[in-house]
């Protein structure tokens, strides 16, 4: 009868993992959370910059440059099967050259012309205060564009799904379209959906 | 004069009091096992306004049904024209798929016996699961990314690669076209997914026109329901989708553009072949009548050992069948093999599309949906606001469009 009654109890909802949920948990971005996908997260985001910037330091045209060669951004291409906001990938690899080599490039705002040569026009018609003459172009040129492309191969079975990620960046002497340091990383994730959804 | 029992027969009786007390028992105690009842769900009260009525179903819905009502509620604001409320939802379900990795605990109750198929989080079914990528793909194109358009179609094909039969493998035909379209528009070689379109469609495909700027796609009827058969409603089965019309001509600018139906929503779900999910809960359906033939056979039993006469019945033994009788029948009775039938159902029966080039300005256009015989099944008319280069216009003509 014990039994009976425990075996009657059981019916409600015991076996629930985590029934309260779980708490906000603070974790470093290159970590693997526990939320986990086969696509591009952080971690990848973190380790694929982290080792384009130290790459990028070592080529002799930075490392070696009298004067601070001066870098454009152009955005990467997104070749893979993954929906990203593919802007990030070079927006940490510029902030982690511009924290780890103070002085050594000067990245250029292209994505803000529209805002400085507002700026610009204004100063010429004497809408606002200029420290310069505002007529003199002084908006630079660049020696190199950094740029790259994501691209994947997917494979979905009933034993499970895979995807390898090749991220590929290249640094482009904008002057002679030489490709002058171009490194890649590459990831590979597989995962198996629970039987409920196959 | 009533006839006094003797000591033997007195203790037999109570024995069989006892017994059937202890019978009674057991009945209370699983009576008052069921007793426990969810809390009332909160009380849902239509305003008329499928966009708000639909964000209150999310906020109410249990978190295992909310994917299915941001699809519906995505695909509902990209016919209204609200493209922020669209993006957000169709991200929000787009979000939930990427939970089926690896072990979760809802898919694991809704494997176990005693749980409904339909407690896990919804993702849908594959071509579902195609369909939010084939949707927000739309509003990256509009959004001036193609590049996540084309991930998304990528996506697309890819949600449908695991069916049973190769032939049904990853053999959307929009997808690829737009995936080829999206490849060329950024001067990429899109050719493949171009060859793998025209292989998975047996007519015309739309002019491939990779200079187009202006986007249409286009919805015929209304897609495929699900329901469940059998004795328990362990099967999942499609009500294929219909659609009066066949194609749709555009009239603007001059231009009539012929747009077809290139993939057929119902054909996709009913392709897919078994599902794993089938057989666990064929098994379930094993387990429930098993242990109900159990319950039947322990409780019979029961009942013949309790009339047995005083000198051959064993108290004991009747409690005992009685007992395994009826928590075999409730282990029965708790078993939920019924499959989940929950369904974006707000899905169109065929998808179309057709490029144009127009310049930047503001269209008078016209849309007819067309039946088989060429009869006007409906007309629309509209103006259609060209964006000027490099933007990308984009135009949703649905027959579901109130």
């Amino acid at each position: 009868m014990t039994g009976a009654m425990v075996f009657a109890a059981g019916c409600a909802s015991n076996g629930v993992k985590n029934p309260d949920g779980r708490p906000v948990t603070q974790m470093n971005a290159d970590e693997k959370g526990f939320v986990q996908g086969t696509g591009i997260e952080s971690q990848d985001l973190v380790a694929v910059s982290d080792k384009m910037a130290r790459s990028i330091l070592a080529v002799p045209q930075i490392a070696q440059a009298l004067t601070p060669p001066v870098i454009v951004l152009d955005p990467v291409q997104n070749k893979t099967r993954f929906p990203i906001n593919k802007d990030i990938f070079l927006t940490r690899l510029r902030t982690r050259l511009n924290s780890q080599a103070v002085g050594k490039v000067q990245f250029l705002a292209r994505d803000r012309m529209a805002a400085l040569q507002r700026e610009r026009d204004m100063k010429i018609t004497g809408e606002v205060t200029a420290a310069t003459t505002p007529a003199t172009v002084e908006f630079k040129g660049a020696d190199f564009f950094l740029t790259g492309s994501l691209e994947s191969i997917s494979t979905r079975t009933a034993q499970g799904q895979s995807d390898y990620v090749l991220y590929s960046f290249q640094l482009i002497d904008a002057r002679t379209s030489v490709i002058v340091w171009e490194d890649s990383a590459e990831i590979k994730k597989q995962g198996l959906e629970d039987a409920a959804y196959r | 004069m009533p006839e006094v029992p003797t000591a033997s027969q007195a203790t037999s009786r109570m024995s069989a009091r006892r017994g059937h007390l202890g019978v009674a028992a057991i009945l209370l105690a699983l009576a008052l096992g069921g007793c426990a009842s969810a809390p009332e769900p909160p009380t849902f009260v239509p305003t008329g306004d499928p966009v708000a009525d639909a964000n209150t179903r999310i906020a109410l819905a249990p978190p295992q049904d909310r994917p299915l009502w941001q699809a519906r509620l995505g695909l509902e604001a990209m016919r209204r024209g609200d493209w922020a409320e669209a993006r957000a939802k169709l991200d929000d379900a787009i979000l939930a798929q990427g939970g089926m990795m690896g072990p979760s605990a809802d898919a694991a109750r809704a494997r176990s016996l005693f749980h409904r198929e339909d407690s896990k989080l919804f993702v849908g079914e594959p071509y579902e699961r195609a369909l939010v990528y084939y949707y927000r793909a739309i509003i990256y194109w509009m959004d001036g990314e193609p590049d996540n358009a084309r991930a998304c179609y990528r996506t697309a094909e890819l949600m449908d690669s695991d069916a049973s039969a190769s032939t049904y493998k990853g053999d959307w035909v929009l997808p690829d076209y737009l995936d080829a379209l999206a490849s060329a528009h950024m001067k990429d070689d899109g050719s493949d997914a171009l060859q793998r379109a025209q292989h998975n469609y047996t007519g015309m495909l739309p002019p491939f026109e990779p200079e187009a700027n202006v986007l249409v796609f286009a919805e015929f009827g209304r897609g495929p329901k699900k329901y469940a058969g059998g004795e328990y409603e362990e099967e999942l089965y499609f009500q294929p989708g219909s659609s009066l019309a066949r194609n749709a001509i555009l009239r603007v600018a001059g231009q009539s553009v012929l747009i077809g139906a290139y993939d057929d929503v119902s054909f996709q779900a009913t392709t897919r072949g078994g599902r794993v999910m089938d057989h666990i809960l064929a098994n379930k359906v094993v387990f429930k009548e098993t242990t109900d033939l159990v319950g039947d056979a322990a409780l019979i039993g029961a009942g013949i050992s309790a009339y047995q006469p005083d000198s051959h019945r064993n108290d004991g033994l009747t409690v005992g069948l009685a007992a395994v009788g009826l928590i075999s029948k409730i282990a029965s009775a708790a078993t939920t093999p019924a499959a989940d039938i929950r369904c974006w159902d707000n899905l169109p029966q065929g998808l179309g599309f057709a490029g144009l080039k127009l310049p930047a300005g503001q269209y008078p256009a016209t849309v007819e949906f067309h039946a088989a015989d060429g009869s006007i099944v409906s007309t629309r008319e509209f103006t259609l606001p060209v964006n000027p280069a490099p933007a990308s216009t984009v135009l949703l003509l649905s027959e579901l469009t109130p």
